[in-house]
């Protein structure tokens, strides 16, 4: 497993010198997904805390990365750590409440999901930030300004982010919080009756990744180049986010990547095979389809598939 | 034998390297040299009637570039099209923009939706490959990009843009008013402003308030409503309105709350001299005079229009409603053609698909007679925006919509105020 995924990235980081833009493209998103799926993958894989209002994250962080760019000049490079603070001081208000009031399940799923509308309706109705008209940024190609020319660059960035990400993920594996929280998944009551704080780590997991997850909108920002709330702090956005490790395999290293790397392709060769010729829609059909099997076959998500697989193999 | 001994990996080989053939036909023998176009716009979800219909619209400028006979200046080339789908996301906008481009499109046009042609400019910045905005407002598309050319941070703008911008429909909405009031030989005073609170509704308010503030027509806006976008009910709302007495109501809505509006206004006899909106969806269509009937005749609404008193516009319009099946040709297929058909003159006049040749050629275009209703020439100014590109003020009237101002593009005389029922 470990020599696979280290020719992987091998590959990964010679691949900008072979293909065209466009894979670029299609990859950038894939590992763009992926970090946002892995950071997802703290509270909502490891610790079983269904979050579907990470988006509200992104648009934190790419708004506030976007703000200090706009109004004070403020590096994005600098700008994308406030833009995580911010998510994560949200993070911690949206934890608390939930943990402090034991909301779980569904419940919990409602209050995430609240608080991402009120940040998109905020946004709306905030002249300063633009309302709902949002926010355009200049395309300079400065690096400085978190801007390329060249598409490689946002790709060796996306890249890097999602294997940060993925450190990250594997650090907390490998200590005692990743097993906390993966007691905390599989039963908080008896991981409680067991002497755990289970409100500090699930706090720490929430925060940690409403951090990563405010880092990656800068990203977002500055290679898409508007941001609208509707776009930014919406629904769509949220399940973009969840759908990867769960397809992937929630909870698991691999999953959010290895989900990432299954969809984005698949909804890029889908729309490319059948979009064209009057059939418009036929694509998104087909995708539909594809997630179904998938979700179907693999319920626990594709990556303890392929390890199985491969242990099996060995 | 030799089909029997091939194996699982052969077999594999074959048909991959087949479908691929397949996939990436080459071109075979001696073709035309054809230039290809970009087209991206939001094909499916939310968007997709509109989308299809830029589609189609620019599909058919293409055939009738070719038809007669392609770009002369450049052997005869013929215009393809490479459609692209938003998906009516913007990071799907630039995927998609890439592929095209990788597909071999050496201009672009698209994207309907400002956030997602805002993101395909940075890839048409980056790639060199010149892009006329087709339909999208947002000031700052152009804007930006003019600005960083004018501060050194890019060398060339590739950005170019035929559509009113939001300060255009506000400033343009104004003026129609004040001329119209003038024209009537009324002086109305207090005009309310009725809106949905989203992205299109708040745009038009801001724009339109900004612009009777600077223009000073006569009239001021006593109060603007903003309605939640989903609304199911708007009782409290024209209740509200009715009692600011306006002279003028000017409604910005959807196409659902339209009909909720009309019915609700009609229902608590709120009495006005007409109403008259700055730019709005849901008072012209077909379908939506269908609904409401008498309740929307007389009502003004200023809008991007085709110029029907274009003979070339009446044609293609009727083309359009054969090859759609029926619908009309509007400010969405009419725009998409006209973007199409000012790349080919570009193109003819650029003798070449040089991406500098190209920018040239679109900073000296000046077309005398533009599909759709102008203020003017269809020209590029230093933003990269067409300055004459402008709505018109259409009204209902026998139950269609009618263009009745500006008055050269007038097809009838308006009425107003509306006549008592």
């Amino acid at each position: 497993m470990r020599w696979a995924a280290l020719a992987a990235l091998g590959v990964l980081i010679a691949l900008p010198a072979v293909v065209g833009s466009y894979t670029l493209t299609v990859l950038i998103f894939v590992f763009f997904y992926a970090y946002l799926g892995q950071a997802w993958n703290i509270v909502g894989g490891y610790a079983g805390q269904l979050s579907v209002g990470h988006a509200a994250f992104v648009g934190i962080g790419a708004y506030t990365a976007a703000m200090l760019s706009l109004g004070a000049g403020l590096t994005p490079w600098l700008g994308m750590f406030v833009g995580g603070a911010l998510s994560a001081a949200l993070g911690a208000v949206i934890g608390y409440l939930g943990f402090r009031f034991g909301l779980r399940g569904f419940y919990f799923v409602l209050l995430t999901v609240a608080f991402a509308e009120i940040c998109r309706i905020v946004a709306l109705n905030t002249e300063a930030i633009g309302g709902a008209q949002g926010l355009y940024i200049t395309f300079t190609g400065n690096p400085r300004q978190f801007q390329f020319p060249d598409n490689r660059a946002y790709y060796y960035i996306a890249l890097g982010l999602m294997l940060a990400a993925t450190a990250v993920v594997w650090t907390i594996e490998r200590k005692r919080f990743g097993i906390y929280l993966t007691a905390i998944r599989e039963d908080e009551d008896a991981c409680q009756a067991l002497g755990v704080d289970t409100f500090k780590y699930k706090m720490l997991a929430m925060v940690v990744s409403s951090f990563l997850t405010g880092v990656g909108g800068t990203f977002y920002a500055f290679y898409l180049f508007s941001l609208q709330p509707n776009t930014v702090f919406g629904i769509p956005l949220s399940v973009e986010i969840v759908i990867r490790p769960i397809v992937g395999g929630a909870g698991t290293l691999g999953g959010p990547i290895l989900g990432s790397f299954i969809l984005s392709p698949l909804a890029e060769l889908s729309r490319f095979y059948f979009a064209r010729g009057g059939w418009s829609g036929a694509h998104l059909i087909v995708y539909g389809g594809l997630l179904i099997l998938v979700v179907l076959f693999l319920p626990q998500g594709a990556y303890p598939y392929l390890r199985r697989l491969l242990a099996r193999r060995a | 034998m030799a089909i029997l001994s091939l194996g699982r990996r052969a077999f594999l080989r074959t048909t991959v390297a087949g479908a691929a053939v397949a996939a990436f036909p080459l071109p075979l023998g001696a073709q035309p040299k054809s230039v290809k176009i970009g087209a991206v716009h939001p094909v499916t979800g939310a968007l997709a009637e509109i989308g299809q219909a830029c589609r189609l619209g620019a599909q058919m400028a293409a055939d009738a570039v070719n038809a007669a006979g392609g770009i002369t200046s450049l052997g005869g080339a013929r215009l393809e099209l490479v459609p692209g789908d938003t998906e009516n996301k913007p990071d799907v906008a630039r995927a998609e923009a890439e592929r095209v481009i990788s597909a071999g499109a050496q201009l672009l046009v698209g994207a309907f939706h400002s956030a997602q042609t805002a993101a395909m400019v940075p890839v048409a910045q980056q790639k060199r490959v010149p892009f006329l905005i087709d339909i999208s407002a947002a000031d700052p598309i152009t804007a930006n990009v003019a600005d960083s050319v004018k501060k050194g941070e890019q060398k060339v703008q590739y950005v170019y843009r035929n559509f009113p911008t939001s300060r255009v429909f506000g400033q343009r909405a104004a003026q129609f008013m004040a001329e119209i009031f003038k024209e009537a030989g009324v002086q109305p005073k207090r005009v309310v402003l009725i809106y949905t609170n989203d992205l299109f509704g708040q745009t038009q308010a801001r724009q339109f308030q900004a612009a009777v503030k600077e223009r000073n027509p006569g009239f001021e806006i006593v109060e603007a409503i903003p309605y939640p976008e989903a609304a199911t009910d708007l009782a409290t709302e024209v209740s509200k309105l009715k009692s600011l007495r306006p002279d003028v109501i000017a409604p910005v809505t959807r196409a659902t709350t339209a009909i909720l509006l009309l019915q609700e206004l009609a229902k608590q006899r709120v009495e006005a001299l007409g109403i008259v909106s700055p730019g709005t969806p849901g008072l012209y269509e077909a379908g939506q005079i269908a609904q409401l009937k008498e309740l929307v005749e007389y009502v003004m609404d200023s809008v991007p229009w085709p110029n029907f008193k274009n003979p070339r516009t009446q044609k293609v319009a009727e083309e359009y409603v054969k090859r759609s099946g029926g619908k009309t040709f509007d400010t969405n297929s009419g725009y998409s053609y006209e973007a199409i058909l000012v790349l080919a003159d570009v193109l003819e006049r650029a003798k070449s698909t040089e991406p500098e040749a190209v920018v040239d050629a679109l900073k000296k275009t000046s077309i005398k007679n533009p599909l759709m209703v102008a203020a003017g020439p269809l020209t590029f100014n230093e933003t990269g925006d067409n300055p004459n590109a402008s709505p018109a003020m259409i009204q209902i009237l026998g139950q269609k919509p009618v263009v009745v101002w500006p008055r050269d593009a007038a097809a009838q005389k308006l009425v107003f105020p509306r006549p008592k029922r």
